[in-house]
């Protein structure tokens, strides 16, 4: 079974409709799962009761957690100057804090098996030092050495961790961002073009495959960068 | 045999599988965490998997992710004889 957080929009949800259709069994996680026709369960990922309380309801099942994708993620367009605290640490929790809790309670699961996969998401404007998402950057920079450090420590367990850095992909998250911006992101990556949803689950599938059993502490970006 | 004293059986043969000297033998005060510990912090994650499935076997689920288990000052990994008692308090705790 895969766990994918974020599973009820953007990107998480085009990545559980993709694994679905290749008939791999998710669970899925977001705050709200009303609308989602696969397993899943309510859970704020800045939470580490909510998240232990998956876990704990996974375990009486007896389900055989395989692999995780953290897809969950906000952001918020402001310049560091003007973003208000509170939305700087709701960014920070979501975001870090969310991607740590989630590895650090499913992970038993993998180290149990000798085996596993771990997929977190980090962003084009990690590299690129985008204006104005300096605190939404700071997040996923964040995201990228947890990833780095945490491959180590689970490498001897057979267990890989990567991260995904999307540009600006066509999803929700991206509400707000005018055309212009879009290009001017997409015009610094080394293939200048925006991506679709499809494009991040293809690197999801090959990342959750057997055959990438080689890649870990790795941070692919989508488009170059 | 009581619940503590079988927690401390279950407990010490798991550490001692896992224990590198074999020349020491696992005691209370044994030492598991810091400079001092017995065993590397990847042979500890072996170890809470090992409890979990000898909880498992015995109908309760051991937990190792609380803050009492992860903060430092007060973590049941202090010493063999600590995380003993907390197999059995959980174990305690569950019926």
């Amino acid at each position: 079974m895969i766990v994918v957080t974020g599973a009820s929009r953007g990107l998480g949800k085009a990545i559980c409709d993709r694994l679905l259709s290749k008939g791999v069994a998710v669970f899925g996680l977001a705050r709200n799962v009303e609308s989602l026709s696969f397993p899943s369960m309510a859970c704020d990922v800045s939470s580490y009761e909510d998240i232990k309380a998956v876990v704990k309801k996974l375990k009486a099942d007896g389900a055989k957690v395989s692999g995780l994708v953290n897809a969950a993620g906000i952001a918020s367009m402001n310049l560091a100057v003007t973003t208000p605290p509170q939305v700087s640490q709701n960014i920070i929790h979501t975001n870090l804090l969310g991607t740590i809790y989630c590895c650090q309670l499913f992970v038993p699961f993998m180290l149990k098996n000798h085996s596993g996969s771990i997929i977190n998401f980090s962003s084009i404007a990690v590299a690129l030092g985008l204006k104005g998402e300096s605190i939404y950057a700071a997040s996923k920079a964040g995201v990228e050495g947890f990833t780095r450090s945490f491959a180590r420590e689970v490498a001897s367990f057979n267990v890989t961790v990567n991260c995904i850095a999307p540009g600006p992909i066509d999803t929700s998250i991206l509400k707000g961002v005018t055309a212009a911006q879009i290009q001017n992101i997409v015009s610094q990556q080394i293939i200048p073009r925006q991506f679709t949803p499809d494009a991040v689950s293809d690197l999801v599938e090959l990342l959750l495959n057997a055959r990438s059993r080689s890649l870990s502490g790795e941070v692919l970006h989508v488009g170059g960068a | 045999m009581s619940t503590n004293n079988r927690a401390q059986l279950i407990v010490f043969k798991a550490i001692e599988a896992l224990l590198e000297d074999k020349s020491l033998s696992v005691s209370d005060d044994l030492s598991l965490l810091g400079a001092e510990s017995a065993l590397g912090s990847m042979q500890l994650v072996e170890l809470c998997l090992a409890l979990e499935d000898h909880a498992a076997e015995l109908g309760f689920d051991f937990d190792w992710t609380t803050e009492t288990a992860l903060s430092r000052s007060r973590s049941m990994f202090r010493t063999a004889g600590s995380l003993a008692l907390e197999f059995s308090r959980q174990q305690d705790e569950k019926k």
